[in-house]
């Protein structure tokens, strides 16, 4: 059992990580355009933000799924 | 409250004499939205602008220009003018102004370029206080050549070799060799190349003075402090100019935008040689007085047109409409886009799911009271604008993240209440056991509870989708009819709620293995209610729209990030706590076992972590919070691209008639 626990929170660790940096991907080319947006009209601030987050949805599912083996799995 | 204001389309009509007191009764009752006549035809051509406009305009932009130059501010405690007063002293007041602040400015321009010459003189006369000769000496020789310069090497060696005809004078200045040579013109040549081969050679030039430096200097630095003296008083005449006349520039500044304004908006009129046309939106509600007073006026000249009929919902002016508690989260709307017409006004529905989702996220009544406290405090600095308005979004969200730490049993990551966490008893601050509300055990700690958490997020997410879909298929039935609204919006609620059934029964039977319940009844429902909503999705959009399917289990998933965001903020709070509590202020579980300095590091560490998380928490859960509304909620039924309602009018604050 001590095996498995220590898999499943390697498990949890790479979905994490790995969400991570595909999130990260996907906000360095909006946040690149944002801050172009924005060099062209400050207006932009609030909307370029807002797209910015965005991709942090894959993150929070990376997130979820590790909750979810912890506490779900790791009875 | 979800529906736009309502608007009558009016068409005046009237002979071009009555025009302007047309043009003032609309200004005054700041309601009319006028629609631009770009049609023009044989009869009909687009107005032109009242004859004062162009005057009015350049009073406008030289009364800018001096308000620019003296940094004049909009003063709310300011009184009004009579706008009577304005007028008859505005031609020789605004002359004067001009003349007296421009003279003023360019005079201290021209004192600022002044001493900038002097303090550059000043600089270049600094060298020469190493060498014994006075300024004029320098130059004026028929023969003679003279160089200055810096050098590190001794020349007189090299000079040597050419002639011993010649006068070498060396100094210091500033730590740095100078150097004044006298010699014959006939060897000029030889000597540039000398200086041109040694490496720290560098020249300077002589300033055309005469004197010695330290005199020289003197008579300088007397020179710029009279500039100077010069420049503050000027400068404080301008103050006194702009303290005398700031109100009058702000006054005659609205004044004079009020009247350009309608000088000008005759360019939206229709007007024949004779005759004008305004065609335009007003509230329905506010029709009767408008009429009324336009009749007044007018003597009842002009004709006016209201016209019901339906026009196209494209071109009607959208106001949105809400209670004063729902009018701020206008600003979310009008950040994404206006609604149209015949849209759902979406401000009431997120006054209630915006602070409730940053809440949850949120969930502490110490950040929550932080928060509050602070959109207090900006609410009451700014009275009015989108400032005004955030304040307000987020004083709600402090409120209900409080409330929500109540329940979450949080305080700034510290337990509010004893609980048990693996089964140790965990002290909390109050000392005290929850209290249990409706037989549910206060607190409901979110690190021990994540499963129940996330199915309470994935309902709630379902109810804002489903309530999105409602909302889209009111919008699509207004729109398109009945048929495109259940075919558009009716088979995505079937497969959502279809759907939840299906998974509902199925996930036990898959994570138990045990086989799938066909049999059970709510799963046979769950699954006609699927299949039927499939058959009506793609008959409605074709088979492509089967690719949509999963958006809609992403929708709901993506509802986990109110439990996520507040988990990783939870955690941040607790990792700051435990370093500060158990590494510094109480090592071993003694306070100040390691010494006074260790403590205050914990302190320290305690502070910024809390900092930095909060503004975290704001940051996290407003855009996140405001991100499930536009992307998961909005999608469902939003398109707006309504055109916003702009009267012709002006709202007066310095002036008054």
């Amino acid at each position: 059992m001590v095996a498995d626990a220590g898999m499943i929170a390697i498990g949890a660790g790479i979905a994490v990580g790995l969400c991570g940096i595909g999130a990260a991907m996907g906000e360095q080319a909006i946040g690149a355009a944002a801050v172009g947006a924005m060099a062209e009209d400050e207006k932009f601030f609030g909307k370029g933000l807002l797209m910015t987050v965005i991709p942090e949805s894959i993150a929070i599912f990376g997130l979820v799924v590790a909750l979810i083996l912890l506490f779900v799995f790791n009875v | 409250m979800l529906k736009p204001t309502r608007m009558t389309r009016v068409v005046i009509a009237g002979t071009k004499d009555l025009m302007e007191s047309v043009i003032s009764t609309f200004h005054d009752l700041n309601l009319l939205h006028i629609t631009d006549y770009s049609e023009e035809s044989e009869t009909f051509k687009i107005g032109k602008p009242l004859k004062p406009a162009s005057k009015m305009s350049e009073y406008l932009l030289s009364l800018r220009s001096i308000s620019n130059q003296l940094g004049i501010i909009e003063n709310e405690s300011q009184g009004t003018s009579k706008t009577r007063e304005l007028q008859s002293r505005m031609d020789e007041k605004i002359s004067t102004l001009q003349k007296e602040v421009s003279s003023r400015f360019d005079e201290m321009r021209d004192l600022e370029s002044r001493i900038k010459e002097k303090e550059d003189i000043v600089n270049s006369i600094k060298p020469f206080f190493g060498l014994p000769l006075s300024l004029e000496s320098y130059s004026g020789y028929g023969s003679l050549k003279v160089y200055i310069g810096y050098i590190d090497n001794d020349l007189d060696p090299k000079l040597s070799k050419i002639t011993n005809n010649y006068e070498l004078f060396i100094g210091e200045s500033e730590k740095r060799k100078i150097f004044a040579l006298f010699i014959p013109t006939v060897f000029a040549d030889e000597v540039q190349k000398l200086l041109q081969d040694e490496r720290s050679y560098s020249e300077l030039k002589v300033p055309g003075l005469k004197g010695n430096p330290p005199v020289v200097l003197e008579a300088l630095s007397r020179e710029i402090s009279d500039l100077e003296q010069k420049y503050a008083k000027t400068k404080a005449e301008l103050e006194n100019i702009k303290k005398e006349y700031s109100e009058f520039i702000i006054a005659a500044d609205e004044y004079l935008s009020i009247e350009t304004q309608k000088a000008e908006v005759p360019l939206k009129f229709a007007t024949s040689t004779n005759a004008f046309i305004i065609d335009g939106w007003i509230p329905t509600s506010k029709y009767d007085e408008m009429e009324k007073e336009l009749q007044k006026n007018t003597g009842g000249l002009v004709h006016i047109v209201k016209n019901e009929e339906k026009a196209n919902n494209e071109d009607i002016p959208v106001e949105l409409e809400n209670p004063t508690s729902a009018k701020p989260f206008e600003l979310l709307i009008d950040t994404f886009a206006t609604p149209k017409y015949t849209e759902i006004d979406p401000s009431a529905v997120l006054f209630i799911t915006f602070p409730l989702f940053y809440g949850i996220m949120l969930g502490d009544v110490g950040y929550g009271i932080i928060v509050a406290a602070m959109a207090y405090f900006i609410k009451s600095k700014f009275k009015t604008g989108g400032l005004n308005s955030l304040a307000l979004i987020l004083f709600l969200s402090g409120i209900l993240s409080t409330f929500f730490g109540f329940i979450f049993g949080e305080f700034f990551g510290f337990p509010i209440f004893n609980m048990e966490v693996h089964g140790e008893m965990e002290h909390g601050l109050l000392g005290i056991a929850g209290p249990a509300i409706a037989s549910i055990h206060m607190p409901i700690h979110r690190f021990g509870e994540v499963q129940s958490l996330l199915l309470l997020t994935f309902a709630i997410g379902i109810i804002h989708i489903l309530l999105g879909l409602i909302l889209g298929f009111r919008n699509y039935y207004e729109d398109h009819g009945l048929k495109h609204a259940i075919l558009a919006k009716g088979s995505w609620m079937m497969i959502l709620i279809g759907g939840v059934l299906l998974i509902a029964k199925l996930m036990p039977a898959v994570t138990s293995k045990l086989p799938v319940p066909t049999g059970d009844p709510v799963f046979m429902v769950g699954a006609v209610l699927a299949i039927v909503g499939l058959i009506l999705l793609i008959a409605g959009e074709g088979f492509i729209s089967i690719l949509e399917i999963p958006t809609i289990l992403s929708n709901v998933l993506s509802y986990s990030r109110i439990l996520a965001i507040g988990l990783s903020s939870a955690g941040i709070a607790l990792v700051v706590n435990t370093l500060s509590m158990d590494l510094f202020i109480r090592p071993d579980g003694e306070l100040l076992g390691g010494g006074i300095v260790l403590a205050l590091v914990g302190v320290v560490i305690l502070f910024i972590g809390h900092v930095i998380n909060l503004l975290l928490g704001i940051l996290g859960p407003g855009l996140h919070s405001l991100r499930l509304q536009y992307v998961e909620f909005f999608t469902k039924f939003y398109e707006g691209g309504g055109k916003k309602y702009v009267p012709f009018g002006y709202k007066r604050k310095y002036t008054e008639d």
